[in-house]
């Protein structure tokens, strides 16, 4: 069965926003849509998103790879992207990086033995002061990650505590967290 | 028309015109690598920088003036991309000063930064734009220095990016990754120009390549990316490594695959050929052509005849001209003139084609005919130009355009598109056409496409349908109804809605154009109907024969008459009808090629030229003359057609005024008073007045269809194309071939009065029910003939 066939109104709802010889358009949000769902898009969804919106699979794997969001392999429940631009890496990306590797045993691709964790390594997130910065799937991210923070994180979700949750608890997120720049009149920090 | 200064000079150009075009055509030059003719530009690799700036006008619309009373050019605050930036009124664009040159000469090194120095070895060396450009902007003292002032190649120190250097996109293209830079000229032709995207770019930045999805390069025309690739990325595999491009003697010619006449440079080396290339026609082709033009000519050294060859004591022996004529004296003696039959191959020229007439005339006799004639004149129908597709308010196919006539696939998907014809420029058709669009999607309100099995170009039309083999002339008649405002009757598996929307278009467009296939070619009745339509509406023809010299040969008189069958043959056609090599006691055989048919029948063999080899005249499918050149093939004491049809003539004791492909020429010249010698660059239209009666083909009925294909029987003794196509696909209903116990994916040996040819079996539920369908690979395409399904092992014989 193809993953639209049930959701037909959806995407009925996606082609109302483009012009009607440009269905085309409409690559990204079923693109999200399976990603969203199924941890990646695998390629009998490129094909399907293909048929759907009148193109081949190549264009849609041309999209799809541009774009770091997009998984073309299955992905843990916990999609760990680190950053790994010259702030973070700065802040100690690189041991970071290193750390999670080690501590969960995967390589960018796999998911751990467990089905919880996938790892990725991403460019800027843009939150380069408060580096080393990682996210977890699309939620918010993790700020100034220590060792001490990321043991926590992980022993956290490995127990399956809300994600949230154990973002807001981490040791340290009252002071270090939320780390806020407040502008003053004029623009100047 | 906007007033351009480019360097020193001043040049006029139309509006829309792109800065790049207008430095050309003012006579100077800008390197360039992602920017080609046909294709959008893009401005992707940044190498046209040029400094360019504009005069504004004041609230008083007066130019605004600098202190000394001099208009005031306001210029761009960067280097601009030529390609991509149109003119203006005023406009002034430099491309000579030290900082455009400074600019120019960093793009080259950042282009070759990641490209590996391996010119000795690649196919593309000597025609290679990145190495013309490297040569020219590479080592410039002023730009490039070390430590200490002397000359540097490149200030990178980094080691190169090493990816996939051999990787094959199909069984004809061969993709080095390392090489590519990235112009996106391949993505954007295959998207633009035959309309399916099976490339594009995947990843991203540095980690970017080209690749595909889908299986394949599955267009008709994927060739052409191996010509319009700036450096040596996309190469052609049947032409790889095969010389070196300085040492190939180029030859321009037309091809002889399709009824198009393709314009393409042959070029051979020692007596070979070695590769085929586009070569450009604005008005035909532009710069494309078929994958079976560029291709399919491995078969020309194989097998070859070089040679005369007797028949002694049952085997075909190698023997001198003078044992030919005798020979053949020998064997014509007691055969009545008039029995004596002529079989032209559908690529003969114009030259071949008057001599040949000469004779059959002298002889009187009756069976003067060529390969891949329909059974209607192609000549009856008021021809169209491709460029008449351009203008066309409607267009309507009967037949597969992509497989008969491959080139019309791509002019109908430019009319489709909305590109207009470019103006020429003083270096031609324009390099960058800011009018081009990327992803523009095909109006389908312009096409109906009719045929007896799904088609290609029906993706692209609104009104279609597929209608079971030999009820062309019912579909013909339905819209003859419907556009007399009668009820049409059912055209069974055609939905009356489609035709019934053709029919309104049709009648509502004012330029209109009818593409006509073998299916119907070859239905007298059908024809019929589709020459009333054309010439009651005014509307014009492309009549896809699958012979490439149809109206030439038509215009010379080369058509039967009379139904005696011959009792002697000269036979130039590869695979002549069974009945006639049964029928016919004595056989000679004019061949390029020892195929088993000649090995089987001939009693005497004389060595052909193929139609790379010859010089002559065609007549295309839109009535242009097209001249074919020799190119320097080896080929033993290949003589042409002319030749042979004198000394034939003189083993029958009669005279042929015509030796020489020059005399055929003069009497041309004569007749119709244009010189052939001379013909415009390219192609000359000329509508010669031809009446000739229909002629239906013999043995027809079966439920074997044989489908039109580019590719033709002789291309599969190539190894390149043979690897590409694998076995033949035999198509059917499921419910079709079950019946008949065959079940998907069985390799079946099929017994047709044309041959044994095995075959695998694949299902396909848009076909008609009740037929088979079979890719012709030659004459014969639109045939219905019946067969014999044997299966080797796990299924049944029927």
């Amino acid at each position: 069965m193809g993953f639209f066939d049930d959701k037909q109104d959806w995407l009925a709802e996606v082609f109302a926003q483009y012009p009607e010889d440009r269905r085309r358009s409409a690559l990204m949000p079923l693109l999200r849509r399976v990603q969203q769902e199924e941890g990646y898009v695998s390629f009998e969804r490129m094909k399907e998103i293909a048929e759907i919106v009148g193109t081949t699979a190549t264009e849609v794997a041309g999209v799809m790879s541009f774009y770091s969001y997009y998984q073309g392999l299955p992905t843990g429940k916990y999609h760990i992207q680190v950053c790994r631009t010259l702030s973070c890496k700065l802040a100690g990306s690189d041991e970071l990086w290193k750390t999670l590797v080690e501590r969960l045993g995967i390589l960018p691709g796999e998911v751990s033995e467990d089905g919880r964790f996938s790892l990725q390594a991403v460019e800027c997130l843009g939150s380069c002061h408060t580096g080393p910065v990682i996210q977890i799937n699309d939620e918010h991210y993790i700020e100034r990650v220590t060792k001490e923070r990321l043991q926590a994180l992980l022993d956290g979700l490995s127990e399956d505590k809300p994600l949230e949750e154990v973002r807001r608890t981490l040791p340290g997120e009252e002071e270090t967290g939320k780390h806020v720049i407040e502008l003053v009149k004029g623009g100047e920090s | 028309m906007p007033k351009v200064k480019v360097n020193d000079r001043t040049v006029e150009v139309p509006p829309g015109t792109s800065a790049m075009d207008a430095i050309f055509h003012a006579g100077y030059d800008v390197p360039l690598f992602c920017a080609e003719r046909h294709l959008s530009p893009t401005g992707s690799c940044r190498m046209c920088l040029v400094k360019a700036g504009s005069p504004r006008k004041g609230p008083d619309g007066e130019w605004i003036k600098d202190e000394s009373g001099e208009i005031k050019i306001f210029w761009f605050p960067k280097l601009m991309a030529s390609c991509t930036l149109a003119v203006s009124e005023g406009m002034v664009i430099d491309t000579l000063s030290d900082e455009v040159r400074h600019a120019q000469s960093g793009m080259v090194e950042l282009t070759l930064a990641n490209h590996p120095l391996d010119c000795p070895t690649c196919d593309k060396g000597g025609a290679c734009d990145l190495q013309d450009r490297a040569y020219e902007y590479g080592l410039e003292q002023k730009f490039y220095t070390g430590p200490t002032g002397e000359p540097v190649y490149t200030r990178y120190e980094f080691s190169k990016r090493h990816v996939d250097k051999h990787h094959p996109l199909s069984e004809f293209i061969i993709l080095d990754r390392e090489r590519c830079i990235h112009c996106k000229r391949c993505v954007r032709y295959f998207e633009e120009i035959p309309g399916d995207q099976v490339l594009d770019f995947i990843e991203r930045a540095v980690h970017t390549f080209i690749g595909t999805a889908d299986e394949g390069l599955p267009s008709n025309f994927s060739g052409n990316i191996t010509d319009i690739c700036p450096v040596g990325a996309l190469l052609d595999r049947v032409a790889r490594f095969r010389g070196r491009n300085w040492e190939f003697e180029q030859t321009p010619s037309v091809s002889t695959e399709d009824a198009s006449g393709q314009y393409v440079w042959i070029d051979a080396r020692s007596g070979r050929i070695e590769r085929i290339r586009a070569r450009e026609n604005p008005e035909l082709n532009d710069i494309w052509i078929s994958d079976a033009a560029r291709f399919g000519h491995e078969w020309v050294d194989q097998d070859r005849v070089t040679t005369p060859l007797v028949r002694k004591g049952g085997s075909l022996e190698p023997a001198s001209w003078e044992e030919a004529l005798a020979a053949m004296q020998k064997g014509l003696e007691g055969v009545p003139q008039e029995r004596v039959g002529l079989l032209l191959p559908g690529d003969a020229t114009i030259e071949e084609g008057m001599a040949a007439a000469e004779l059959a005339k002298t002889l009187g006799s009756g069976y003067l005919d060529f390969e891949g004639r329909s059974a209607v004149p192609a000549s009856n129908f008021p021809a169209a130009t491709f460029a008449d597709l351009l203008e066309a308010d409607y267009i309507l196919t009967i037949g597969d355009p992509t497989e008969e006539l491959p080139l019309s696939h791509v002019w109908i998907y430019k009319r489709l598109r909305g590109v207009k014809t470019p103006p020429r420029l003083n270096h031609g058709t324009p390099i960058a056409d800011l009018s081009i669009r990327e992803h523009t999607p095909p109006d389908r309100s312009l096409l109906g496409a009719f045929a007896p099995y799904p088609t290609r170009v029906m993706e692209w039309a609104e009104a279609k349908g597929v209608f079971e083999p030999g009820q062309a002339s019912a579909l013909l008649g339905a819209i003859d109804a419907l556009l007399a405002g009668r009820d049409a009757p059912r055209v069974a598996g055609v939905d009356a809605g489609a035709l019934k929307q053709a029919a309104q278009r049709w009648r509502k467009a004012k330029k209109r154009v009818l593409l006509l296939g073998a299916e119907v070619l070859n239905d007298v009745e059908a024809a019929q109907l589709a020459e009333k339509l054309a010439k009651s509406q005014g509307a014009l023809v492309l009549a896809m024969t699958p012979a490439a010299n149809a109206r030439g040969l038509e215009a010379m008189g080369v058509w039967p008459s009379g139904d005696k069958m011959p009792r002697a043959l000269l036979a130039a056609a590869d695979n002549p009808p069974q009945l006639l090599l049964d029928l016919a006691e004595f056989k000679v055989f004019h061949a390029a090629r020892l195929s088993e048919v000649v090995r089987q029948h001939a009693d005497v063999v004389l060595p052909a030229k193929t139609s790379y080899e010859k010089l002559g005249t065609l007549l295309n499918v839109e009535n242009r003359l097209l001249e074919l050149r020799p190119a320097h093939v080896e080929a033993g004491e290949a003589e042409g057609l002319i030749q042979v049809i004198y000394l034939f003539a003189q083993a029958l004791g009669v005279k042929s005024s015509l030796r020489l492909v020059r005399q055929a020429r003069a009497r041309f010249t004569e007749r119709y008073k244009i010189n052939l010698d001379k013909l415009e660059e390219f192609g000359q239209v000329w509508r010669p007045r031809v009446s000739l009666s229909p002629r239906p083909r013999q043995g027809e009925g079966g439920n074997l269809y044989l489908r039109p294909s580019m590719w033709k029987s002789r291309h599969l003794l190539g190894e390149t194309v043979q690897r590409a196509l694998g076995t033949l696909t035999l198509a059917a209903h499921p419910q079709t071939a079950l019946a008949e116990g065959l079940d998907v994916g069985a390799t079946i040996t099929l017994q047709t009065p044309w041959g044994t040819q095995a075959a695998r079996l694949e299902f396909d539920d848009e076909l008609p029910k009740g037929w088979f369908f079979l890719p012709a690979l030659g004459s014969n395409p639109g045939a219905r003939v019946p067969f014999k399904a044997l299966v080797p092992e796990g299924g049944e014989a029927r």
